[in-house]
């Protein structure tokens, strides 16, 4: 393998919170992602499999998404046991990041793919926007919750690193 | 083009069966000689070389179920993704360059995984283009057409296919010693590439099927849906193998440096986070 890979030698439980809060954003990103996909394309069917992404760039941006979300699921979790293998996960910044992960996720869904790209709508043949105003403010909450969940992590004592 | 006519490829199809049990078998003697000399070899390499070689003597004279472009698409994914991995996971170059004795045939293997030409195949960005760009090729121009008529033809895509999915297996995994390692982050990167090459492909074909074919709709999307997330499934054993191997080596590395350090011999490198590819 070739990363240059240096954990400290001595496995002392000092907190990494920055990258606690990353790596849990990446998980957030990728299981709001997949709850997306889950929900309204397999379970409701709202929007599908392939929708309006007729031109070349929209079908490959979306095939990128959805690599995207699968791998950094993997690889989220695999950073997530090693911060824990390491007794470096700062639970108070993990928790946080994960919701600045899920609701970053969902209002750039909600406001790049749907309105700015156009890849798709949430549904098809009703007035959109009561589910539009829905999804990002649904996306806005989540995402004020994790700053003020980051803010509360970040002024606890001892939370200098 | 009538969608049921599929092309009957010859003896290439009990040819290809007979290949991958014939490897199976070879794999499973080897194994069997390093236990016998005392070495240690997991048994679940074993059995996973042996489903890859059974996983393609299905997928070549068996039949599946669905329309005939679905039947293909599940032909494609057990070929092309899913033998390879099971092969791939078995580390068979390791295993062959243990079991050889020493000598001509030990060194011409050496030297074959070492060589230039290898090197760059198994160049991770390479061997991504090889497997996502023969697909594109197949599916978007009127080769997939032309295929079901001419019967060589047919049996040279469905080698491609097969060779270009090993190639890329191989080149994302990394676990067999070769001329040279990439890094996590180049493989991790090429796994995204091809994977979403991959999906965007079964996304349009799910729309319009291969230029020159006349499949029924719900063929085409039951086929294109087979690929999409079949190719999901792939990929993310991919990355979880990936993403192990970085775990577990780190976790090697760990367990080094604390014993170098215990015995006071260990240069005390500065404190760094772990970065992943």
């Amino acid at each position: 393998m070739s990363a240059p890979a240096r954990p400290p030698a001595v496995p002392a439980a000092r907190p990494e919170q920055r990258r606690s809060m990353v790596v849990c954003a990446v998980i957030g990103a990728a299981v709001m992602a997949a709850v997306d996909e889950i929900v309204f394309h397999q379970i409701l069917g709202w929007h599908h499999f392939y929708d309006r992404s007729t031109s070349g760039v929209g079908l490959l941006s979306d095939g990128l998404l959805h690599t995207a979300e699968l791998l950094a699921l993997v690889v989220g979790f695999f950073l997530f046991a090693d911060l824990r293998r390491r007794r470096a996960l700062a639970p108070a910044h993990a928790r946080a990041g994960f919701l600045l992960g899920l609701g970053l996720f969902q209002l750039f869904d909600g406001i790049v793919d749907h309105k700015l790209l156009r890849l798709h709508q949430i549904r098809y043949g009703v007035d959109v926007t009561p589910y539009d105003w829905a999804w990002n403010l649904g996306g806005l909450a989540l995402l004020l919750t994790g700053v003020a969940l980051a803010v509360r992590a970040a002024r606890r004592p001892g939370a200098a690193e | 083009m009538h969608p049921g006519t599929a092309v009957d490829p010859g003896p290439a199809g009990p040819v290809t069966a007979a290949a991958g049990l014939l490897a199976a078998a070879v794999y499973l003697s080897a194994a069997a000689r390093l236990r016998r000399r005392g070495d240690a070899w997991p048994r679940w390499r074993d059995a996973s070389f042996t489903a890859g070689g059974a996983s393609l003597a299905w997928a070549a004279v068996g039949s599946s179920p669905g329309g005939p472009f679905t039947a293909h698409m599940v032909q494609h994914l057990v070929a092309g993704m899913f033998a390879p991995l099971l092969f791939v996971l078995a580390s068979p170059v390791t295993l062959a360059l243990r079991a050889l004795a020493p000598g001509a045939g030990r060194r011409a293997l050496l030297a074959l995984a070492h060589s230039r030409g290898a090197g760059w195949l198994l160049f991770p960005p390479l061997a991504a283009l090889l497997d996502a760009g023969g697909l594109w090729l197949l599916y978007r121009t009127g080769l997939f057409a032309t295929a079901r008529e001419v019967p060589w033809l047919h049996v040279l895509v469905h080698l491609h296919v097969m060779a270009a999915g090993l190639l890329f297996t191989f080149s994302v995994c990394g676990l067999d010693p070769v001329r040279r390692r990439w890094s996590p982050r180049l493989r991790g990167a090429m796994l995204l590439a091809a994977g979403a090459a991959h999906a965007a492909l079964a996304r349009s074909l799910y729309a319009a099927g291969p230029p020159g074919t006349a499949f029924s709709a719900s063929d085409l999307h039951t086929g294109a849906q087979v690929m999409y997330y079949g190719g999901d499934l792939a990929e993310a054993a991919l990355a979880v193998v990936l993403a192990g191997s970085w775990y577990a080596a780190t976790g090697r590395a760990r367990t080094r440096r604390a014993r170098a350090d215990r015995n006071g011999t260990g240069g005390h490198a500065p404190r760094r986070d772990v970065k992943v590819g």
